[in-house]
């Protein structure tokens, strides 16, 4: 494998692994009852159960 | 947001439209969404306040509400936060209550039940401005006495006066915790208000407080009960005995509570205002005029089709800056690479290629919240819901839906979130699935391209906005019916009235627009430098791998007298193809045949399914793999004009018809594109089963609105 296919490779790896660690953070937020930050607002409140 | 110094927590509350969300900016210098209607603030916004003395308390702006009745959630929270059952938020160290001055009655009504839950209180006279304009003369000395000596100010916070007052009562407010006046109940409602504490207190063996008993008492709503555990079994015989003990003393249980409070404000308010002569409301002239029956709904199309015509023609230049900037970008990074192929198609086909296809959106973006934010702030978006309820009310919609649905046309996600300040919660969820029809500022770029690629070079400068205006309206168009067969046949929605407060008319503040339009704008740049990126990236790779050699070889050798760029062409063509993302689109396209769609369109939608502005960089990336080496390369709407079928019955047409052009932004009007407002969805009607729902029939209605439009438009043209 050549030193340019390699370059490319980490960047198409880095952009994969980007989007999917946000995907994955953002659900996480959303399941927690949180704002997943999508919507530009703040923390949302949560009544005490 | 924390205070680390004093670790105090001030809450800021009110009625809508009393300029507490300007207050709370001038108090703590942060900016947020300044609305016009009701019910904006659904959101915690926290900020640090200095006091002026040094120090310094945390400041929460609590959504707007006439009263603690809680009736909706959003009105739930607000009860939540005073009486500090938030999780991970305290209690209250003092509430500043901001009042209308022009209406004090009404807006002491929430005064006045804020203060039974005994924290100490600062009467803000927000708009005091206007009140003197009316002639209104307002004792505040003598209205802080009668309230039992809390600080009462006036301030006018557009303006920025009084705000050195408001930080000082609110100072003095904290260290002298006193709180205010509070009504007091005829005997007979007292005793049943004991009766009620008592009986909860012992079944649940939790503490009950007097404002917890009257909200057991006066409301139908459970959720005070539910908070203490209080079960129907244990509440049903007390409630009942109590109520009837309201009733023997000549009130209506669910009336009683606003009956007492207005006596005693009536008492309070006496002497307090004084009437002089003031100017007439000229907003009233205005309303004649704009709220026409039938003036206004035309006057609402024509201010539209301004609108529309004027983001067009003024984001024309700069956006063609933006474009010379990214093909001169390309001209720069493309040469020097010519050595390493694969790496320079990424950076210029696939980086620069996508993104830039993005950001040519900007100005139009920039221009387009500047106007919604003119509209809003000067009082004419409240009046756009108004003129709409009509519409709205015949198909059955709760009245407060207008404030999501009209807010959806910026973005679907804070609109549902907004659904919350819905009380049935039929109603809420009627409105939340109709929501994501509105067409919100992430289909503007797919409308935009279309529009400036074949509406205005075909038909002129004066299409664009009509079609821009009429893309707008076909979500509309199918939120009606779908909001009709679900409130009325489904869901059985009990229809209630709408209360709208409608704002006075104000000349927007150039600062708060601005800053909006440029929030706006940073979240767009900060988009296409994130996620735009990535999916580039992500569709570059898949729209170049794999490269076979014997392709090139195999083209060469069927074309020997072909020129050597021709053969170029035919080369970056058929490697395309034969990309992974040209097999699939290519395996995915006889869906989208009969929409007019081609394998790089099919491409392009399907791409755009988590966020429908992905078509934009996605149709970039694929129109433009192979071309960035040359130093000429074409934009993304020339490359579109001059795409053509190359085989099939449409073969040498071109791709880009007016029938398929209409058809792709039918499709986006109606089409479920966005992962994120999918997942609010499911959030806020507390499961998948109608988010899902919705997923597939808006996708499902999208197809066959989209097919309609293509197969009439191309049989009639």
């Amino acid at each position: 494998m050549n030193f340019e296919a390699i370059i490319v490779g980490v960047i198409v790896g880095f952009a994969v692994a980007w989007l999917a660690r946000r995907w994955i953070a953002a659900a996480r937020r959303r399941k927690e009852g949180g704002c997943a930050r999508d919507c530009g607002c703040a923390t949302k409140l949560k009544p005490k159960k | 947001m924390s205070t680390p110094e004093a670790g105090l927590l001030v809450a800021l509350v009110g009625n809508p439209n009393t300029g507490k969300s300007t207050l709370f900016n001038a108090l703590t210098g942060l900016r947020q969404r300044v609305g016009n209607y009701p019910g904006v603030t659904v959101a915690r916004k926290s900020g640090t306040c200095d006091l002026g003395d040094g120090q310094k308390v945390e400041l929460v702006d609590l959504p707007g509400l006439y009263s603690l009745a809680a009736a909706s959630p959003d009105e739930q929270v607000v009860i939540d936060a005073l009486s500090g059952n938030i999780a991970g938020d305290r209690r209250p160290d003092a509430v500043v209550l901001v009042v209308d001055s022009t209406n004090l009655l009404r807006n002491l009504f929430l005064a006045s039940q804020v203060a039974e839950l005994g924290r100490p209180v600062v009467i803000v006279l927000n708009q005091a401005d206007v009140a003197k304009e009316q002639g209104l003369r307002i004792d505040i000395d003598l209205l802080s006495r009668r309230l039992g000596g809390v600080p009462v100010v006036l301030s006018s916070a557009w303006k920025g006066e009084g705000i050195l007052d408001v930080r000082r009562a609110i100072a003095s407010a904290v260290a002298k915790q006193t709180p205010m006046k509070r009504v007091v109940w005829p005997t007979n409602i007292a005793a049943a208000l004991t009766d009620v504490a008592t009986a909860a207190a012992t079944d649940t063996g939790k503490q009950v407080s007097e404002a917890d008993a009257q909200r057991l008492l006066f409301d139908t709503n459970p959720s005070t009960a539910d908070r203490l555990g209080w079960t129907v079994t244990q509440r049903d015989k007390t409630l009942r005995s109590a109520r009837d003990r309201v009733r023997n003393s000549g009130y209506n249980p669910m009336a009683a509570e606003p009956l007492v409070h207005y006596a005693h404000l009536r008492t309070v308010l006496e002497g307090v205002v004084t009437e002089g002569a003031g100017k007439a409301g000229r907003s009233a002239a205005v309303d004649r005029l704009l709220l026409h029956r039938f003036l206004g709904p035309v006057l609402f199309l024509g201010i539209m089709l301004g609108f529309f015509g004027s983001v067009f023609w003024l984001a024309k230049f700069p956006m063609a800056w933006i474009q010379s900037g990214v093909d001169w970008t390309k001209t720069v990074v493309a040469p020097p690479l010519d050595a390493y192929p694969m790496l320079q198609s990424l950076l210029a086909d696939g980086i620069i290629g996508g993104v830039g296809a993005f950001l040519v959106f900007l100005p139009q973006i920039l221009i387009l919240f500047l106007f919604i934010g003119i509209l809003e702030d000067s009082g004419y978006m409240a009046r756009a819901a108004f003129i709409m309820d009509r519409l709205f009310s015949w198909c059955g919609l709760n009245g407060k839906s207008f404030v999501p649905l009209l807010s959806g046309f910026a973005c679907a996600i804070p609109s549902l979130l907004s659904t919350r300040t819905i009380e049935d919660p039929k109603a809420r969820l009627a409105t939340a699935f109709v929501v994501p029809f509105m067409s919100c500022s992430a289909r503007f770029p797919v409308y935009a391209l279309m529009c400036a690629a074949f509406i205005g070079p075909l038909y002129g400068p004066g299409w664009e906005s009509v079609v821009m205006v009429g893309m707008h309206c076909v979500g509309l168009l199918f939120a009606v019916p779908t909001a009709f067969v679900l409130t009325r046949l489904v869901l059985k929605v009990k229809p209630q009235p709408f209360v709208l407060e409608l704002p006075r008319y104000q000349m927007p503040k150039p600062r708060d627009v601005l800053w909006r339009m440029w929030q706006n704008a940073a979240e767009f740049v900060s988009k296409a430098g994130t996620v735009i990126f990535a999916i580039t990236i992500i569709v570059w790779a898949l729209s170049y791998f794999p490269r076979d050699a014997s392709v090139a070889e195999r083209i060469k050798a069927a074309n020997p007298a072909a020129a050597e760029e021709v053969v170029k062409a035919k080369v970056q063509a058929a490697y395309v193809e034969q990309s992974y993302m040209g097999r699939f689109g290519k395996a995915v396209q006889p869906i989208f045949d009969p929409l007019g769609f081609d394998w790089k369109i099919t491409v392009g939608v399907l791409a755009s399914f988590p966020a429908r502005e992905v078509i934009v960089s996605t149709l970039g990336v694929t129109y433009s793999v192979g071309e960035g080496a040359k130093a000429d390369s074409q934009h993304l709407r020339q490359a579109m004009q001059n795409a053509k079928w190359s085989e099939g019955p449409r073969a040498g047409t071109p791709i880009f018809s007016l029938a398929a052009v209409l058809a792709l932004m039918v499709f986006f009007a109606l089409c479920s594109q966005c992962g994120p407002t999918i997942a609010t969805l499911a959030q806020e009607t507390g499961g998948w089963k109608w988010a899902a729902g919705s997923f597939v029939y808006m996708t499902a209605l999208a197809w066959i609105v989209a097919t309609l439009v293509y197969q009439v438009v191309i049989r009639l043209s």
